[in-house]
């Protein structure tokens, strides 16, 4: 008998599950893209509306509306594949500690981080996905760009990278239940923070955006997630500063910063966890 | 080497103390009080391979806290425990791999899908290769007559039904220790039945390692021959359950009807009376004068139907918990009550 458990297939297995629940409340799978593709268009036109007022945001900045528009398209991936994953599992998980269920999670003999994150996945972050996916091929057309293989390979990296620092934020928020005892504002919590990583890193300049910049980049690297993805298929249309090249490398050490100090917190709350009641 | 050993596991808790009312809410907003709560306190306790022990105790005794230190959910505040070789609350995959934890209180199946759907994620969660999962369902579903019910989801099945399935998912990596936290808790009559007669024969079956709380007695009487007591973390009793009655039931109880229908106003001379529904009479007379007193009724009165028996446990134990002298007295009260069948 194999000792270790095949983690891809536990996973398809989570994917498999979700669906039939998913299929089983079809109304309010429904309900739920169509709330969320709503969302999408709302946001859509709105920032329609704001580039009739201007035609960039900033002065050369590069920020045209469809080099903003793969920008946007960007954050829609990044927060298609959150949603779909990982963000009713971080509630649940906080949920399981509150109510002792967590339980369960801890007796079964694989990694308990990788159980309490992905096993419920919602389906309906797929709407959302796929116009992430149609808004940046409909703005690649518009600013008349192909990007090369190699930034193709890039871009997918840096969006796992964007995930894994948004993911690491939500799972050590989600733990940190276990010495607040109750932590009903996450998702508030959650929707503030990364409200600041929704727009480009330009418009954060002057006394109060300078500090706003700093922290959400080097504190809680929430505002590189969406920005170095975005970047590697806009900014190559305009001219690069040194900057930008050392925000590569900088993504890559920050994504692994955070999962490292994600993965410690969420080790550090099982050993505090208390598991209530009986 | 016994399959599970524990030496002088304690475990205790801070716990906010709030007075009650607004003005002490927004005191505490600035200064709290912590009480120091003692759940386990020292307990040393050794099961073999293949026993069948119950883990008695009034709410709150520290039965459920073992349990979850056995099964490393929790980590104590002092002392050891070894299940199979294993310290539980290091949470090893192989440990993990070899027992099962059940709570009535607590379910696991996902809710709105059908148990099979969980099932299946146990069986690649513990890698069970495909043919020893069919055969080891089958076998499970077959004994608690749940087949039918595989494709029904979770949400839509009764408490017993669930409690089955419950039982099942936890049994189908065929683990060889088992922790069963009252699992008939809130069952009817014949799913308590139901439940309590897979656990034997699966235990039979199997030989596991099994260890029981509960608060009815039918559970212990029908399945355990070996008793833990425990109240307020401290294990006041282990041993055989007709040790328990040998040592603390000081009485018998002594039923009988007449012939003629009457009962007399004297029947006091021979025991304490206990309420009864007339024509039956019930006497609670003190063990070793159970023989003189029968023979006096047999001999001044007309007998239609009489019997001898021990008391019901649960009072046997509560006399326990009068005898233990370091128990806090003002607890006692509650223990008649907590240990009752409802």
């Amino acid at each position: 008998m194999h000792t270790r458990p095949h983690y891809f297939r536990v996973l398809l297995t989570f994917l498999r599950n979700s669906l039939v629940r998913d299929m089983t409340f079809r109304a309010n799978f429904l309900i739920d893209t169509i709330s969320s593709m709503s969302w999408v268009f709302m946001n859509l036109g709105f920032y329609i509306l704001v580039f009739r007022y201007t035609p960039t945001i900033g002065a050369n900045t590069g920020w045209g509306k469809h080099e903003f528009f793969l920008f946007l398209a960007t954050t829609l991936l990044i927060n298609g594949v959150i949603r779909g994953l990982f963000l009713s599992n971080a509630i649940e998980f906080s949920e399981q500690i509150r109510t002792g269920t967590l339980d369960f999670a801890l007796l079964k003999p694989i990694d308990t981080q990788f159980l309490v994150s992905l096993g419920r996945i919602e389906w309906s972050a797929i709407g959302p996905f796929a116009c992430g996916v149609l808004l940046l091929v409909y703005s690649l057309f518009q600013v008349h760009y192909l990007p090369g293989p190699l930034q193709m390979v890039l871009y997918g990296f840096y969006l796992l990278c964007g995930v894994a620092i948004y993911y690491s934020l939500m799972i050590a928020m989600a733990a940190t239940s276990v010495w607040l005892g109750r932590n009903k504002t996450l998702l508030d919590f959650w929707f503030y923070i990364t409200n600041f990583s929704r727009y480009p890193m330009e418009i954060y300049t002057g006394t109060y955006g300078d500090p706003i910049r700093w922290v959400f980049t080097f504190l809680v690297p929430v505002l590189i997630a969406v920005n170095v993805p975005a970047r590697l298929l806009v900014r190559p249309l305009s001219p690069q500063s040194r900057e930008d090249w050392l925000l590569l490398p900088f993504a890559v050490a920050a994504t692994l910063g955070s999962l490292i100090v994600s993965r410690w917190v969420f080790n550090r709350s099982l050993l505090s966890y208390r598991s209530a009641s009986s | 080497m016994a399959t599970i050993e524990i030496e002088r596991l304690a475990k205790s808790y801070h716990v906010y103390q709030k007075s009650e009312g607004l003005a002490a809410s927004i005191r505490g907003l600035f200064r709290r009080q912590y009480r120091e709560v003692q759940a386990v306190r020292g307990i040393d306790l050794q099961l073999e391979q293949g026993e069948f022990v119950a883990f008695l105790g009034p709410n709150g005794a520290g039965k459920t806290t073992t349990l979850k230190l056995l099964s490393g959910v929790i980590a104590p505040t002092s002392g050891t425990a070894r299940v199979m070789g294993f310290v539980p609350w290091h949470r090893d995959n192989a440990y993990r791999r070899r027992f099962a934890l059940v709570m009535g209180q607590k379910n696991q199946l996902w809710w709105d899908l059908p148990a099979q759907e969980s099932f299946r994620l146990h069986q690649q969660i513990y890698r069970i290769e495909p043919d020893r999962f069919d055969r080891t369902r089958d076998e499970l579903t077959g004994m608690l007559q749940v087949r039918q019910l595989l494709s029904q989801p979770v949400r839509e099945l009764s408490l017993g039904e669930r409690m089955k399935m419950e039982l099942i998912a936890a049994l189908l990596h065929s683990p060889e220790v088992l922790f069963l936290d009252e699992p008939t808790i809130g069952l009817d009559v014949i799913a308590q039945h139901n439940i309590q007669n897979f656990l034997r024969d699966y235990q039979q079956r199997r030989r596991v390692t099994i260890l029981l709380t509960s608060h009815y007695m039918k559970d212990v009487v029908a399945l355990c021959r070996r008793v833990v007591i425990i109240a307020w973390g401290r294990i006041i009793y282990d041993g055989s359950l007709e040790g328990i009655i040998d040592r603390y039931g000081g009485h018998k109880v002594v039923s009988f009807q007449l012939a003629d229908g009457q009962i007399p106003s004297d029947l006091g001379r021979y025991g304490e009376m206990l309420p009864e529904k007339p024509p039956r009479a019930k006497l609670r007379v003190e063990r070793s004068v159970v023989t003189d007193v029968l023979g006096r009724i047999l001999a001044n009165h007309a007998i239609k139907d009489v019997s001898v028996e021990d008391p019901p446990l649960e009072q046997v134990i509560a006399e326990m918990f009068n005898q233990a002298d370091d128990l806090p007295k003002d607890k006692l009260a509650e223990v008649p009550e907590l240990l009752s069948e409802e």
